[in-house]
């Protein structure tokens, strides 16, 4: 499923206008449609069923400059950065990676689909493909249970006077913190807007089909919704109870139509009205929005989320991988990728480089980010397995 | 050109050119390949973390294992005999047309073949979805007022895999029925049987090599599927591939291995029945002379 991750995004952005058009040109689809084995025709006849590229109502401000970086960070060579691919990578190409390599002198080579199984297996057999991944805290810690996987972030080259001490661990730098809440369709509840995830489980007030995300294909349930819909506070989540939180889970189970494994679904499926309300990521939903969707995020009690680089152990390039980490972590590349997509920032002085307009849109944004909650790794690297092992009977009850 | 080609073809070159060691290189890659990791995943599932029956024996107990392996049989099942029914008469028509016109018709069945499972399933979901062109397609027609729920139901999966299993059905049914003599069929019909009469014991009987490995075919890729039922089902088509990938997301390996030789398992058994109705040679395809 994830190798074929990145050839999903691409369909799905084929059904949608994405903000990022430009980078899906005429010829850009000429080239998947190759890679796709269709021919130059069923390319063209493809490329015809797409719509013009909407003009955005104002052009996007100039992304920051960053024009000098500390001797520490340069070097040579290459490093293997492994991301998400498609729209994704190419906005991290733009705010991390060319600037990166024009100041440090170190070429970057990118690869698609990390994947902490794969980096157990890359490990135990010395043949590591890439030196620097973007994983999620979890699974760093629940991979670092079983061994000695990753290599310790060089804190010597972080500027961490702006990054908060809980984006901050010993094997991972946190890089991109992002909303996991739930979107509805404006069309369809056009008097209450959902407000909460007891809002969310309320199939009288808020009748039609619903995704949420599944406890397969290498995701987990969405278990602090539940407890949350259950009428517990924000700060009285953890440590959930899970039988009572998977209790909760039945009290909506008949009206979730799918349990998405691939953060596209939800989107697609609210896109295409396929469902009226899901669980979904904050930066998924933005380009449906940007093409005229009628849906609208709730950020009240959603997770504050994030993803971190890691290096695996024993990566042939990890020296230049610790000074990647340290780069893309600077306030610009980290105010730039914010610019590009609505995902926040972990360095505080990124807020300085962000337009006002914008930064009132991202998850970090003081104003969002006091409603939502943080969403425990920690918890859920202990506690994976267990939730897992019920997940398959759950649903087949 | 030809004169040199024809002499290579007498001149005793040609029978070392059939010599058993040729299939050396193929068995050697096939050994590294294929027989090794598959050794190798059946030795995990019995020897971590040490020699152990642990890893079967959470299987036994867990009776969502078996729960979600007969929805994977059942789902391979009912694809299976839809592919049989809906490839068999296609099979017969592109074996008995002139050659030019069966050329033509064959492009149809071989394009979507090679065409990416991904595509072919996300050509699903537009066609299938409320906004879809089936449900544009009644309403327009005043057939519904409501859009159907077709996508994320288990018939869509049904009809996604039905679409990209044919053809491995197809295949071999043609070949085989096109090497059915139609003298015998025309002989037959002369002698007074009915139509059917003629497909029940002239037909069949020679096309049952033919069915025999599209259904195996069918039947075994049916079982390892994994992306169509997670994209175009619904809430509860899970299916055993799912189970495996889980295990292996939790690093629990052994188990993910035991539940892949399970399944391995399952699949020789279906197998060996067939074998044990049809004969070997049959069940693999193998027209007997």
């Amino acid at each position: 499923m994830r190798d074929e991750r990145q050839l999903l995004e691409f369909l799905f952005s084929l059904g949608q206008q994405s903000p990022h058009a430009a980078a899906y040109s005429r010829r850009h689809l000429l080239r998947m449609a190759g890679r796709l084995g269709l021919g130059a025709g069923a390319a063209a006849a493809l490329a015809r069923l797409l719509p013009p590229p909407v003009a955005l109502a104002a052009d996007p401000p100039a992304l920051p400059e960053i024009t000098s970086i500390p001797e520490k960070l340069k070097g040579s060579g290459t490093v293997r950065v492994c991301s998400y691919g498609g729209a994704f990578q190419e906005a991290q190409r733009k705010a991390y990676f060319e600037p990166f390599e024009r100041l440090s002198g170190i070429k970057v080579v990118e690869a698609q689909g990390p994947d902490p199984v794969k980096v157990k297996a890359m490990v135990d057999t010395k043949n590591v493909e890439y030196d620097v991944g973007e994983f999620d805290r979890a699974s760093v810690i629940n991979l670092l249970n079983k061994g000695d996987y990753w290599e310790e972030i060089d804190y010597s080259l972080v500027d961490t006077n702006n990054i908060d001490k809980n984006f901050q661990f010993k094997y991972a730098l946190d890089m991109l913190p992002y909303a996991q809440t739930y979107a509805w369709r404006t069309d369809v509840f056009k008097d209450a807007k959902p407000a909460s995830w007891a809002d969310f489980w309320d199939t009288k007030k808020f009748p039609g089909p619903r995704t949420m995300p599944a406890g397969s294909g290498g995701l987990t349930p969405f278990l602090e919704a539940a407890v949350l819909a259950d009428g517990a506070p924000m700060d009285k989540i953890y440590p959930i109870d899970i039988d009572k939180a998977y209790a909760s889970l039945t009290k909506i189970k008949s009206s979730v139509v799918k349990w998405w494994e691939a953060g596209a679904i939800p989107a697609q499926m609210l896109n295409d009205k396929e469902a009226v309300m899901a669980v979904a990521w904050n930066g998924r939903i933005a380009p449906i929005q940007a093409s005229g969707a009628p849906v609208e995020i709730g950020w009240r009690q959603g997770a504050l989320r994030t993803d971190a680089w890691a290096v695996p152990k024993g990566a042939a390039n990890r020296a230049n991988a610790q000074k990647f980490t340290a780069f893309i972590t600077m306030p610009v590349p980290q105010a730039r990728l914010s610019m590009l997509i609505p995902y926040g920032f972990v360095n505080n002085a990124a807020a300085e480089l962000v337009p006002a307009e914008r930064l009132k849109t991202l998850p970090t944004s003081p104003d969002i980010k006091k409603q939502m909650f943080i969403y425990n790794s920690q918890w859920w690297a202990d506690n994976r397995d267990k939730v897992i092992a019920k997940w398959s009977g759950w649903l087949l009850q | 050109m030809s004169a040199i080609a024809t002499d290579a073809i007498r001149s005793p070159a040609r029978l070392r050119l059939s010599h058993p060691a040729l299939i050396v290189p193929l068995l050697l890659f096939l050994a590294a390949f294929y027989a090794y990791p598959v050794l190798a995943m059946m030795l995990r599932s019995i020897a971590e973390p040490t020699w152990t029956t642990e890893n079967f024996r959470a299987i036994v107990d867990d009776p969502v294992v078996f729960h979600v392996l007969w929805l994977t049989f059942r789902v391979a099942l009912i694809v299976t005999v839809a592919c049989l029914v809906l490839g068999f008469p296609v099979a017969y028509v592109l074996a008995r047309l002139p050659p030019a016109t069966s050329n033509l018709l064959m492009m149809l069945v071989l394009l979507p073949f090679w065409t990416s499972i991904l595509v072919r399933t996300y050509a699903w979901m537009v066609l299938l979805g409320r906004q879809g062109l089936i449900n544009q397609l009644l309403l327009a027609l005043g057939a519904i007022d409501q859009p159907l729920q077709l996508l994320n139901t288990t018939f869509a999966v049904y009809v996604a895999m039905v679409h990209i299993l044919l053809p491995f059905m197809i295949l071999p049914l043609y070949s085989v029925i096109r090497g059915v003599d139609a003298n015998l069929m025309r002989a037959a019909e002369g002698l007074g049987a009915t139509p059917f009469g003629v497909f029940r014991q002239i037909l069949l009987p020679l096309a049952l090599p033919g069915v025999a490995a599209g259904c195996l075919l069918v039947f075994i890729l049916a079982l390892g599927f994994f992306i169509t039922p997670a994209l175009v089902g619904g809430p509860r088509d899970l299916m055993i591939a799912v189970l495996i990938q889980q295990q292996v997301d939790l690093f629990n390996w052994p188990l993910a291995s035991a539940l892949a030789v399970l399944l391995l398992a399952a699949a020789l058994i279906v197998f060996a029945v067939l074998a044990r109705i049809l004969g070997v040679e049959q069940a693999l395809g193998r027209v007997q002379r």
